[in-house]
């Protein structure tokens, strides 16, 4: 080393004057260039990256903010005893033969009243003026009536729900040269609309129906609601959380701290590895064949989503447990053998604890990522029109058919309508505020966890 | 080093606590450790030298069997603590290893607290009847280590937030509470200053009172201050055995002689 170093010096002492330091030589200029060159293209990246973002938040924030807002007509509406209660004797049965068709006219009757109170000036007759409202006003008006049926010869006041047109107009989605060929809206329709909003009987209100409705048919866009399958993908969350955890982290710890080091283990250790890759729908037809097929769990049921995402979710989990369990130092379970614990107390008492923010962080991006999953549901009939109510006991909530949020959100987007459209970003909005409170969980609980050693 | 005082040190024990024969170590195809036999004194400070990589480590751990962690890891022959075969099959390791205690090279408190430290073993084994008892165990146990006025404040605290030399002599604090009788310690003092060492050293000379203590150390100087009986590891042998005093100033092995002198290692 010495002597070589010595060599080299004398060698080239004569052309040794290295220069000022003030004046930068040719090399150290090259390799400054490079790494300006490389922190710029760093810098470019994060931009774009950045840039997308903000495109993404933009759009869905602009796009789907409509769906919390609804438009609301507000009516007084006489519920007379000889339509609804014919023969008077106040018997339920028979008020419930009265079918929505019943109640249409009153509606109709109710709007034309309004009008002619306001002094609006208008030669509709009162069933197009009726069709302001909601398909879904009439079912409204007919539960509300069934619900408590000494209503009936009183005058009450609704909420309802303006047709989806009506509601785009309000939001300019519809306008009157687009509805040139709607055969559902006539110009009329708006001029009475526009006479309504400046009496402040129609107006755009906070929507929390939906937040807690269910879907609705392709008629009503206005009345659909994500809620019910907010509460599907609750309950597939609730089984993941339950079978995955456990099972994950207890494999996890087996083949970690446990298993012999072999070549059965060596083939487990990159199955895992290969299931974590496997397309998110071949678990979905596997769940399909095992759960639904041959175990013969319902149809479209949470239960079974929440197995087929549990067989998704376990690699994932797998892999952060052994990942954490392999970042606690040898030296703690050195020291806990060293005091005469068991394995097994070496692992619970002090590996475990530690690794706990890791494990944490993976059963929560694990989750994240079975929240968002669509194409397994396809396969189990959770994808689809499905408008049941929410679900009253935890057994119904796991076995009737539901959908899930992400599923929700591509039936609302491949329907025709432009109102579903709108609700399609709106639900995402939802599922965003999902995993964005999910993450923050995990970073909080990480944060509590984590101890240093 | 006042290596002169190694001289007037008296061996006063007789009894025998460890005694291995032919034991054999071999990590996959490698022959760690080839035939060696010793006999370990009660109420003696045994050290074993040697230069890195010679077994002595290895050996360390056989004795309350950490090797069973690694799978590779094969013992043969024949370890008897008080006449008791370790290596039998009906031997429970964790039996074995609240007996034989194990202080190791780099401080490894858990991160929990001081008094969690010590009370582990304690609580895993079930030594102590009561809170207060336990109480008692983890002062008398901080005491022993020289420790107890550093930490008597804060027994609260985060094991992990004291000095290198505090950190192990909470370790050799959690080695004694669960009562062993003999205590491993594996170069307890590599990553120690000098005045953090001189303390572990004076701790260590304490515990011979009650313990085996079994040291293996890089330092001869160490090994020469603390212990009565040394043992000299080299490629897997063991070389020499004898008193300290034998083994520093007369050692009957040239191999040893080179090794103390400097001239291999």
């Amino acid at each position: 080393m010495t002597d070589a170093t010595q060599t080299n010096a004398s060698d080239a002492a004569p052309k040794m004057t290295k220069g000022s330091l003030l004046v930068q030589d040719v090399r150290t200029r090259r390799r400054n260039a490079a790494e300006a060159r490389f922190k710029a293209y760093g810098m470019i990246a994060i931009s774009i990256g950045l840039l997308m973002l903000v495109i993404l938040v933009y759009n869905i924030v602009s796009r789907g903010t409509g769906a919390f807002q609804q438009t609301f007509v507000t009516l007084s509406v006489e519920l007379p005893a000889d339509k609804l209660d014919k023969k008077g004797n106040g018997d339920i049965e028979e008020i419930k033969k009265v079918s929505t068709f019943g109640y249409s006219p009153l509606l109709s009757a109710a709007m034309a009243q309004t009008v002619r109170d306001l002094g609006i000036k208008t030669d509709m007759k009162p069933k197009d003026m009726g069709e302001i409202l909601s398909k879904g006003a009439a079912s409204q008006l007919r539960d509300y009536v069934l619900a408590d049926i000494s209503v009936i010869g009183r005058t009450a006041t609704f909420e309802l729900l303006a047709s989806s047109r009506v509601d785009g107009y309000l939001k300019d989605r519809v306008t009157r040269d687009s509805i040139a060929n709607d055969k559902n809206i006539s110009v009329e329709q708006l001029d009475l609309v526009d006479a309504l909003v400046a009496a402040g009987v129609v107006e755009k209100r906070f929507n929390i129906g939906f937040i807690t409705g269910s879907d609705a048919s392709d008629q009503r866009p206005e009345a659909a609601g994500i809620g019910v399958s907010m509460i599907g993908s609750l309950f597939m969350m609730i089984v993941v959380l339950v079978l995955a955890l456990p099972i994950g982290v207890a494999a996890s710890i087996y083949l970690e701290e446990f298993a012999p080091k072999n070549w059965i283990t060596d083939i487990i250790e990159v199955n895992i590895s290969n299931l974590a890759a496997v397309p998110s729908i071949v678990f979905g037809i596997l769940g399909l064949a095992v759960f639904i097929n041959y175990m013969h769990l319902p149809n479209s049921a949470p239960l079974v989503g929440g197995l087929v995402l549990t067989l998704m979710t376990l690699p994932t989990i797998i892999i952060s447990t052994r990942a954490s369990l392999k970042a606690v130092p040898p030296s703690i379970r050195d020291a806990a053998l060293g005091v005469g614990a068991s394995k097994m107390q070496s692992v619970f008492h002090h590996v475990l604890p530690l690794a706990a923010p890791g494990i944490l962080t993976g059963t929560i991006i694990g989750l994240a990522q079975a929240l968002g999953e669509t194409a397994p549901l396809l396969l189990i009939g959770m994808v689809g029109f499905i408008a049941s109510n929410a679900p009253d006991s935890i057994a119904s909530g796991l076995l009737s058919p539901n959908s899930a949020m992400p599923a929700q959100i591509y039936e609302w987007a491949k329907r025709s309508d432009p109102a579903f459209y709108e609700r399609a970003w709106g639900g995402i909005i939802i599922l965003l505020v999902f995993l964005v409170t999910m993450n923050t969980i995990a970073v909080i609980l990480r944060r509590r966890f984590e101890r240093r050693w | 080093m006042n290596d002169m005082r190694i001289l007037e040190r008296d061996v006063n024990t007789t009894a025998i606590k460890i005694s291995a024969k032919d034991v054999q170590v071999y990590y996959g195809d490698n022959h760690a450790i080839k035939d060696v036999s010793v006999e370990i004194e009660d109420k003696t400070v045994t050290a074993f030298i040697g230069p890195s990589g010679c077994g002595k480590s290895t050996f360390l751990r056989c004795l309350n069997r950490m090797n069973d962690t690694i799978d590779i890891c094969r013992v043969t022959g024949d370890i008897r603590i008080d006449g008791e075969d370790i290596y039998d099959k009906k031997v429970d390791p964790v039996q074995l290893r609240a007996k034989v205690g194990m202080v190791f090279q780099k401080p490894n408190p858990f991160p929990k607290s001081i008094y969690d430290n010590v009370a582990y073993g304690p609580r895993i084994h079930g030594l102590a009847r009561s809170k207060s008892d336990l109480d008692e165990i983890v002062e008398n146990a901080l005491r022993r280590a020289a420790i107890w006025n550093e930490v008597k404040d804060r027994l609260t605290a985060a094991g992990t937030s004291l000095s290198g030399g505090q950190q192990q002599r909470l370790c050799i604090a959690r080695a004694v509470a669960t009562e062993p009788e003999v205590l491993l310690m594996d170069e307890p003092c590599s990553a120690l200053d000098p005045i953090a060492t001189a303390q572990v050293e004076e701790l260590i000379d304490e515990l011979r009172q009650n313990y085996s203590v079994v040291i293996v150390t890089h330092s001869m100087q160490q090994a020469a201050r603390v212990s009565q009986k040394t043992a000299f590891f080299h490629l897997g042998n063991l070389v020499e055995y004898g008193e300290t005093g034998h083994i520093f100033t007369n050692p009957d092995d040239p191999r040893t002689e080179s090794y103390i002198t400097g001239r291999i290692g």
